[in-house]
């Protein structure tokens, strides 16, 4: 108990001493999580405003295909990633493997099935008269969208929450295809798994609080917005 | 009458396999006002939708003077003629000139000139009171002269209302009275449903009945 203590003392100096290392952690986590789900929003909202509105064949399969991508394994796709981006794989010579940017890629696969599906829902709880009076009043179809987009704006910032929330915490991903380089490739999830792997919890801890608050932050910021849902509806 | 604005034919449209349009044809007068009457859920909104554009019939001509188009060839240029305001409007999350001022941005007006077109058709409405308000937060009479307005003052050659009248007290209904008289003045041509002859009939110069998906002319002035 008391070895717990201690070590839980020591990891809260490590956060308020401000360590150089622990921080360009937390950053390097922020900063890649924070790139892949502002590269994969727009696209992500395009696709469910297309299915929510649009009129083809096969969108309750594209659906289904999306609501059972929510729950991929995060290691899945890093295998997956892994196997294309290693030497041998098809994007070999790219020279991604072990880089943040297909620590990025990674994440954003990850976090595009649950922002299309979610966004979906967002949109189809939407009136549709919203973008019938917006056509009719004679916006174009692209200023339409983004007034349902409008509409529809805390559930769908909710969806986005809770895709940051998905790929800042998955570890599959940055492991098997991020390396765990220190300063470049390390971030908040294996660098806990490394440090614990060492019997040096201290750092471990610090970064898993810095993981508690972020979610208790991101579950209150919902909350918030859930009230402004309801109310708005 | 004069030349029609518009010549709508052989409208068709069905829904899984179920006819419910059977080749409707309709002309639109500017200044004249038209009133469609029928039974719920025999076609008179999606007949409207389908002449805003906002509905994609099974087949459709349009003549615009004189000349005969296919709906798809003809429906782009129509569209901005017309507006169709729903039977509940929808009202966007701003204030209320904002809402009155949303079709004024794909018009090319700079600020001034939108301002003052605002000001102006809010005064117009008799809703310059309420205009910092926030339009979702304002009674169904007052939300439908808001989309009213919003219509206006986009100045549309017809206009295509829905059930105006339904759930309103009589105030409500008695100012939505003037302003379609308003409108109707100015040359707007208005296509109106309802199931309540007795609202409109200072108004109207042609009553048509949906049935069995064809119009029938019930009676002119």
């Amino acid at each position: 108990m008391n070895g717990l203590l201690l070590t839980t003392q020591q990891a809260l100096q490590l956060l308020f001493t401000g360590d150089p290392e622990l921080w360009s952690i937390v950053l390097l986590s922020f900063s890649v999580s924070l790139k892949a789900i502002l590269l994969t929003t727009p696209f992500a909202f395009l696709v469910s405003f297309a299915l929510s509105h649009g009129k083809f064949p096969g969108i309750r399969i594209i659906l289904a295909i999306f609501n059972s991508l929510l729950s991929v394994p995060t290691v899945v796709i890093g295998l997956f990633l892994y196997v294309l981006l290693t030497r041998q794989g098809p994007f070999g010579d790219l020279r991604l493997l072990f880089t943040q940017t297909a620590m990025i890629i990674g994440q954003m696969i990850l976090c595009f099935p649950t922002l299309v599906a979610l966004g979906y829902a967002a949109i189809q709880a939407a009136d549709r008269r919203v973008w019938e009076t917006a056509r009719t009043l004679g916006a174009p179809p692209w200023f339409s969208m983004l007034t349902v987009f409008f509409e529809v704006r805390f559930a769908l910032l909710a969806a986005v929450l809770t895709g940051f929330g998905r790929i800042i915490s998955e570890i599959g991903i940055s492991m098997m295809i991020g390396g765990n380089i220190m300063g470049y490739t390390r971030n908040i999830t294996t660098a806990i798994a490394m440090e614990t792997s060492k019997g040096e919890f201290a750092q471990g801890i610090a970064l898993g609080l810095v993981l508690l608050l972020l979610s208790f932050l991101l579950t209150a910021l919902l909350s918030y917005l859930q009230g402004h849902k309801e109310f708005a509806a | 009458m004069n030349e029609p604005l518009l010549v709508f034919r052989e409208i068709e449209k069905s829904f899984s396999g179920s006819q419910i349009l059977c080749g409707v044809d309709l002309s639109l007068y500017p200044g004249k006002c038209i009133l469609l009457s029928g039974k719920n859920g025999v076609g008179k909104t999606i007949l409207l939708k389908i002449i805003a554009g906002l509905e994609i019939p099974d087949l459709a001509k349009i003549e615009i003077s004189g000349k005969t188009n296919s709906w798809e060839k003809a429906v782009r240029s129509v569209r901005k003629e017309i507006i169709y305001l729903h039977q509940h409007p929808i009202m966007f999350s701003s204030t209320v000139e904002s809402n009155v001022a949303y079709g004024l941005r794909f018009a090319s007006l700079n600020r001034k000139q939108r301002r003052e077109s605002v000001d102006e058709a809010l005064e117009w409405a008799g809703l310059t009171d309420v205009a910092k308000k926030q339009a979702k937060t304002l009674s169904g009479g007052v939300q439908q002269r808001v989309a009213f307005t919003r219509a206006w003052i986009l100045k549309p050659k017809v206009l295509l209302l829905d059930e105006p009248m339904a759930n309103m007290d009589h105030e409500s209904r008695e100012q939505t009275y003037q302003l379609l008289v308003r409108m109707k003045s100015a040359g707007m041509s208005l296509v109106i449903t309802s199931h309540f002859m007795q609202y409109f009939e200072g108004i109207v110069d042609q009553h048509f009945q949906l049935k069995n998906g064809a119009l029938e002319l019930k009676s002119k002035s």
